[in-house]
Order: C-alpha cells, then structure tokens, then sequence
C-alpha cells in the first residue's frame, strides 16, 4: 500500500468523522468528535508531506493540530459551558437516513466534477480532492440541516477543513502565510461564532435556528 | 465427491448442533441476570418433549400449515450446504450464490407468514404480517449491502468473495469493510434476537406465527429458526471474515478452518448475546428507522466504492 492509498483512505475517514459530527445530537459529543475529525486531517497533512517530501505540509500539520484538535473544540466546549441553561438536544430538521444520502449524493457529485479535471501533480489523489472539495456541501449540510446553531458552527468548521485539505493537496509549496491566513482566519470566525452564540443564548435563551425569527440588535 | 459429503456433513451438523447454540444463549442470559437458569442441553430436552406430543393442526388451516416446518428446516440445510464453512471455497458452488442465497431465506419467510394467516388466528395473523414487514425492510439493505461487495469483488459466488476479502485482493478495502458492517447490522436483525424479538416468552416482532403450532410441528420450527441463527452467522463469516480457513482440502488444514470457525461463531454469538442483554426491546413502529441506518451505511460504502478506496 503506497502513500497515495493512505491519504485517500484518510479521506474516506475525513467524510465518516464530519458524518458523525453532524450526526452526534450532544454538541459536547460533536466537539470531541470535531476533535477527532482534526486528528485525521492532521494526518492527512502529515502523510501528504512525507509522500510529496515538501517539509511544508509538516509545519501545517504542526499548526493545524494546535488550532484544529485543540483551540477550535476549546473554544466551543467553553462556550458550551458558559451558557448557564444548558442546551437540550434539538432534534435536526432531516431523519439520518436523509442526511447520509445527501452527503453521498455530494460526494458522487463532486467525484463527477473532479474526474473531469486533469491535473498531473494529483493523478492518484483524485478521491481526496473529490472528499476534500464534497466537504464544502457536507459543512452546508450539516448548516442547513440542523437546528441548533452550536451544530451550525461545525457546518462551518467542516466546510473551512475541506478547503484546507484541497489547498495541501493542489499547493503542497505554497508558502507559510497562506498556510498562517488559513489557520487563524478559521480560528477568528469560530471565536466571533462562539461569541455570538454566548449572547443570543444569554438574551434570548435559546439555541433554536427556528426560534431566532426576530433577532433585535 | 469430497465435496459433496462435506456439504452432507455441514447440513447434518447444523441440525444436531442449532438446540446448543440457542440452548447457550438462554444459558448466557440467565447468567447476565444472576439466575442459575436452564442447563445448556435445556433446548434439546424441549424439542424431544415436543415430539412426543400430539400434532395439533386448527380446523381451517390448509396444507400450508402442514408444509411449512419441514420446508423452512429443508431450505435452511440446502443454503448451508453452500456456505464455505470450514473450507474458504464453497462446497457445492452452485448453491454458492449470493442472490440465491438471500431469494432462498425470503422463501421460508413467505411460508411462515402464509401459514399464520392459514390457521384463521388473528394474533398469529398480525404476527405474520409483522414478519412479512420485516422482510421488506430488512432484505433489501442486506441485499445493498451485499451489492457494494458483489462490486467490489468482481462475483457473486459467497467462496469466491470469501477469497477476495481473505487475501486482502479486493481493491476497495474500505468500501469492503463498510459494506461489512452494514451486513453485520442486517444479520443482527435476521437474528431475531432482543431489540427485535425476545424468543423466550411469547413471540411479538418476529416468530408469532408459532403461537398456532404444537407438537413436532413446533420442534421443527424451534429448530429451524435456530437453524437460521447459525445460517446467517456463518454467511456473514464466509464472506467477511473468513481469515484462516482451508484453501485446500488437506486434513490439517481443514481442521484449522473449522475450529476457527467454531471460534469466530462462539465469539460473534458472545457478542449478539451481550449485545441482546443490555438493550430494551424496540417498539414496532421504529424498526423502519433501524434499517434505513442500515441502508445508510450501505451507501455510504457504495460512495467509497466509486471513490476507489
């Protein structure tokens, strides 16, 4: 089994862990579970630097694994505590079976997309960009089909790890700012997200996506 | 012609050893509630018991009812005899089929909800169509399941899919190993063990149309649903898990495949049996619900399919 087969079979992993992040009803659960996910990204970053033998993709794996597996859950399971009612576990607006075969639907639509595409430095990887590229619709999956807006956050999340994914699998040489814009511009918005949900929750006690009809500034 | 006796031997076994199996589990449960509970032959006792009393058939009922307990015993023996049990090959390759296979548990399952309606019994009625319900739900993720593997190994013979997987030659391991999953969660429900079914007191989900049976009749069809745990099971080893069993048919080779055989079994059934000790029995209405996951994880195993991992 080369590289190339461990970095798709990653991805694979990549789409089981955001399925189980937008499945978990418990936003605890989900963060540990974001976590997780993280884990797998960091390897893939790992694994793609050793494969391609940029030193690069290590210091982003570096990076990545400090502001992915351990500040962003950080930050949402201290939120998490603040509120002072604790969160019910809404129900999410679609049955399980309906958001698996969405998120199938997409990943089969993206594979279409990406198989059109030629490109040289990613011939074997053609199922990572396919996953990597699907998150996008797997983050907006997970935004449109839940209620609580704790669970909306890691829509984002998701959508903002494929972009990572497919920045490492296109541009494994870009430079360290890119890498360092990536990074910190996810880890602001999920500050000001986590922010944001503190004082909706605090001035309207609910974390209810349906309920948020009237928000007065 | 080896062969052939061995699927002979695999079929006679398989009715000698069903009692023990279930006789085990009651065992086992009876230990996870601190009772001292039957001993492990119990279920043999039962049935001798059964044959010797009278063969009680109601006064509507049709040859159907008559026909039903040695045909669900007969069809389970003929899909066992193409099973690869001790052997990773199957003994008698044309029973081998995977569509067959499925199409002939679907045939008993017909007469047993057929012959609850025969006896003019409305609970066994009810208790039929609830079979028959579950069939439809279950079945087909089985089938999806198993579809994603067919793909992915290029056949549909059960021994040569085995060989596939075994040797780790099939290209798509995830798609494999999911499509596995979902398939042992499609055999968890083919069971009829207890968030379906609790088989020790009165049937509700599954096996209600025994209510009307007595006698030897009965000890067939105790018989044979048992028959049918094992059968499930030891479809779900020869195509998933058949890791160690003999590639040729040499004695010390055979010998190992079989006790490893009887080792993934014994594990596998330790596991439903725990499994079927800490859970509740499901209301009806959300069994649906259980198999759509099924079938969720069975497309998700297709989406890695056509991804190529």
């Amino acid at each position: 089994m080369d590289g190339f087969m461990i970095v798709n079979i990653l991805g694979g992993l990549l789409i089981l862990t955001s399925l189980l992040v937008i499945l978990i009803k418990n936003p605890k659960n989900a963060a540990y579970m974001y976590g997780g996910q993280a884990l797998v990204l960091v390897a893939i970053l790992a694994t793609l630097g050793f494969v391609t033998g940029s030193s690069e993709l290590y210091t982003w794996s570096v990076t990545a694994f400090f502001t992915k597996v351990i500040i962003v859950p950080a930050i949402i399971l201290f939120a998490l505590n603040k509120m002072q009612a604790k969160p019910d576990d809404l129900a999410p607006r679609f049955a399980l079976v309906t958001t698996v075969l969405l998120v199938v639907g997409e990943v089969i639509l993206c594979y279409l997309a990406v198989s059109g595409i030629e490109l040289p430095t990613v011939a074997e990887l053609k199922p990572a960009l396919a996953i990597s590229l699907a998150h996008f619709f797997i983050g907006l999956t997970c935004i449109i089909s839940q209620r609580n807006i704790v669970k909306q956050i890691f829509g984002y999340c998701l959508m903002e790890n494929g972009s990572h994914v497919s920045l490492a699998l296109l541009a494994p040489e870009a430079p360290k700012l890119v890498e360092i814009g990536i990074a910190t511009d996810a880890l602001f918005s999920v500050v000001i997200m986590a922010f944001l949900v503190l004082r909706i929750q605090r001035s309207l006690k609910t974390l209810d996506a349906n309920e948020l009809t009237k928000l007065k500034g | 012609m080896i062969l052939i006796i061995l699927a002979c031997l695999q079929a006679i076994l398989l009715v000698a050893a069903a009692p023990l199996v279930s006789g085990s589990a009651r065992w086992m449960r009876a230990k996870f509630q601190t009772r001292k509970g039957p001993p492990i032959l119990q279920d043999y006792y039962d049935i001798s018991k059964l044959f010797k009393r009278q063969d009680l058939h109601t006064k509507d009922s049709s040859f159907v009812h008559r026909l039903m307990p040695p045909l669900f015993i007969g069809v389970m023996m003929l899909i066992f005899m193409g099973i690869p049990v001790v052997t990773r090959f199957s003994p008698i390759p044309l029973l081998g089929d995977v569509i067959l296979i499925i199409y002939l548990m679907v045939l008993p399952r017909l007469f047993f909800a057929l012959s609850a309606i025969d006896t003019g019994s409305s609970y066994a009625g009810v208790g039929g169509i609830r079979e028959l319900l579950i069939g439809v739900l279950v079945e087909p993720a089985m089938l999806l399941a198993l579809f994603v593997t067919i793909l992915a190994t290029g056949t549909t013979n059960v021994g040569e899919m085995g060989m596939m997987v075994g040797s780790f030659a099939a290209v798509n391991p995830v798609a494999v190993a999911l499509a596995g999953v979902a398939f042992a969660c499609a055999c968890y429900m083919e069971l009829g063990k207890l968030p379906y079914d609790l088989a020790e007191a009165e049937q509700e989900l599954q096996e209600g149309p025994l209510s009307e049976y007595s006698g030897p009749s009965l000890a067939y069809c105790k018989i044979a649903l048992y028959m049918k745990q094992i059968v499930v099971v030891s479809l779900l080893v020869a195509i998933f898990i058949p890791f160690g069993s003999a590639t040729e048919l040499t004695v010390p080779a055979m010998a190992l495949g079989l006790v490893l055989y009887l080792a993934k079994v014994v594990v596998i059934f330790f596991i439903c049996t725990i499994f079927e000790n800490v859970v509740a029995r499901v209301r009806f209405k959300l069994f649906g619900h259980q198999t759509w996951t099924v079938v969720g994880i069975a497309a998700l195993a297709l989406v890695f399919f056509v991804l190529g991992i």
